[in-house]
């Protein structure tokens, strides 16, 4: 350090410790070490994908020109199709089975019960194992004849259910590992938004006679508004894009009836070396995740305001 | 961060009153149900292969056998675990300090365009990183990179939410502990390293933890980039115990199955169990999974 600099910032201290004026040169050195990877790996890549979407490429060769060749083709894909509509369902079932039972099992938590610290360690384990690990302990637990869930369903008179292998359930089978996989990062964002609640709110109601389940109508849900809203966007974006636990559980199979459009890429670029087809499929799945996302978004200020 | 400060204090349990009791047992019950994967996993992986296919559910095993262990050393799983070590430790060692960096700078430092480097960074998390994922692999491909450590490590290492952790606790670093250094003439490295970062232990653990967790267990990336079996990482070469994957698969049964990973899960969940606040605390300030 000069002396020069010594003296500046003696200086700035003597005026008010409001704030340096001068401009520290060293924050760009500072990004600098991020930014370069950020970009050669996390920008450049995805710019240059969305240009080869408008090219015919197989690894060999140069990339060519053609257009818009590839969207016409993707439109007209019929596996695409299903893989798209794969992707819905996989949102309408593990969204809703995320939000339910994480906020319930937060409104459990909550309560300091005996067990509960426990409780709230099992609740987020699952969220912290690899996809391969939901994958090959769903697959046993899901079996047809000899595994766990098919033999408590049958206490109920329930089943045998071929949950992976019978095109009608397996994307089923897939969403409920994927509800178990995903639940505890819900659950413990609702958990942190349920313990920022006012307590004197629910002492406030109660005097005023109001129930379990009316204080949690008018005082939790309309708090916690916001959490519920992050939550159900967070787990859109991730299931649409939702891929390792199908390709470990099912492959995709029977006949396409679980595979998703990220397992649709997959196979295009890697088995079927079609990248720049691939690539063109990569950002139409964008479009559609930046679509539902904002379709929700709106739904739930609707529904707010209404 | 009001909720970190609240999920780290141990609150003292009120005693259950008698009208309290069912919903209690009722939500046990699905405490315990979300349990149950993961215990059948460990039973089954102690259990003789003869034993696992029975119509009856046996919790305990009837014999208990590190039989399925032992052929589950017969694969590369050393090779694996050390590939996965190497990657998960250094992409996350160089996450941590490049991120710290940024996250102070963002935070601390004002120079032209730090608001509009920090939107970039969050609008990137908008943009999935599947889009990137073909053009890269053929990079690796073009270079010669396919199959190498720096192919498994350097495309995770700009991971923003760990930026956005140390932005946040920066944010609310108490600015008198920098001006004292700056009386004393230290430059911002200096008051980087001697003043901000030993006191940004609980963001530095925090970060620490959700990466690591995320580089050890990602899939999609290690799966495309390794060609040889030598070179795979953990999950991915276990994926190949599965019933039903394509061409690689090594079907030796739910015994062995089970073995393999319950081994796959011991470095995540211990991590998880030892450093679990870190982990909440962390993920509630982003609200963020990468």
């Amino acid at each position: 350090m000069t002396t020069d600099a010594r003296a500046a910032a003696a200086e700035t201290s003597a005026v008010a410790f409001v704030g340096r004026s001068k401009i520290d040169w060293a924050g760009y050195l500072f990004i600098l070490a991020f930014a370069v990877p950020f970009l050669l790996f996390n920008v450049l890549p995805v710019l240059f994908g969305i240009y080869v979407g408008f090219t015919d490429w197989a690894i060999i060769g140069a990339p060519e020109w053609v257009g818009l060749q590839n969207y016409r083709d993707a439109l007209a894909d019929k596996w695409l199709q299903q893989a798209f509509v794969n992707v819905l369902l996989y949102a309408l079932i593990i969204v809703p089975g995320v939000v339910v039972l994480g906020l319930a099992f937060a409104m459990f938590v909550n309560r300091s019960w005996p067990l509960s610290g426990l409780a709230r360690t099992i609740l987020f384990t699952p969220n912290v194992v690899s996809a391969t690990v939901i994958g090959l302990v769903w697959v046993w637990v899901l079996d047809t004849q000899f595994g766990l869930l098919n033999h408590y369903l049958g206490w109920f008179g329930i089943g045998p259910i071929a949950w992976l292998t019978s095109s009608q359930w397996s994307l089923v089978g897939v969403s409920i590992a994927s509800i178990w996989w995903d639940m505890g990062l819900g659950f413990v964002l609702f958990l942190a938004a349920l313990q920022d609640v006012p307590k004197d709110l629910y002492e406030a109601a109660s005097i005023d006679g109001a129930g379990f389940l009316r204080q949690q109508l008018a005082i939790t849900l309309p708090w916690i508004r916001p959490t519920i809203s992050m939550v159900v966007t967070l787990q859109i974006i991730s299931t649409m894009r939702i891929f390792s636990q199908v390709y470990v559980m099912t492959n995709g199979g029977p006949a396409g009836s679980s595979a998703s459009v990220i397992f649709h890429i997959y196979q295009t670029a890697i088995v079927r070396n079609m990248l720049g087809y691939a690539s063109a499929v990569s950002v139409l799945l964008f479009l559609a995740v930046l679509a539902v996302t904002l379709l929700q978004r709106l739904l739930l200020r609707e529904v707010s305001h209404g | 961060m009001a909720s970190t400060r609240l999920l780290r204090r141990r609150v003292p349990y009120t005693r259950l009153r008698w009208s309290e009791v069912p919903t209690w047992l009722i939500g046990m019950v699905f405490v315990a149900a979300w349990a149950a994967p993961f215990l059948w996993m460990v039973s089954t992986s102690f259990k003789l292969p003869s034993q696992v296919m029975t119509r009856d559910i046996e919790w305990i095993p009837r014999e208990v056998t590190l039989e399925n262990y032992a052929h589950v050393l017969k694969y590369p799983i050393g090779t694996w675990a050390l590939n996965s070590l190497i990657a998960a430790v250094v992409s996350t060692f160089l996450c941590i300090v490049f991120s710290a960096l940024a996250g102070y700078a963002l935070a601390r430092l004002r120079f032209p365009g730090r608001q509009v480097i920090f939107m970039i960074f969050l609008a990137s998390l908008m943009i999935p990183p599947e889009i990137g994922v073909v053009p890269l692999l053929i990079a690796m491909i073009r270079i010669e990179w396919a199959s190498t450590y720096q192919a498994l490590i350097l495309p995770s290492v700009a991971n923003v939410l760990a930026v956005y952790i140390f932005r946040q606790f920066f944010l609310t670093f108490p600015r008198e502990l920098e001006e004292a250094a700056i009386i004393d003439g230290a430059g911002p490295l200096r008051i980087f390293r001697s003043v901000a970062m030993p006191l940004a232990r609980s963001p530095m653990i925090a970060a620490t933890v959700i990466v690591f967790t995320l580089n050890w267990n990602n899939f999609l990336w290690p799966l495309l980039v390794t060609f040889d079996d030598g070179m795979k990482t953990l999950p991915v070469g276990i994926a190949a115990f599965a019933p039903v994957v394509g061409t690689h698969t090594q079907m030796e049964g739910y015994a062995v199955a089970m073995a393999a990973v319950t081994l796959l899960c011991i470095p995540s969940v211990t991590l998880f169990l030892v450093l679990q606040r870190y982990f909440i605390a962390g993920l509630s300030a982003g609200g963020l999974k990468g």
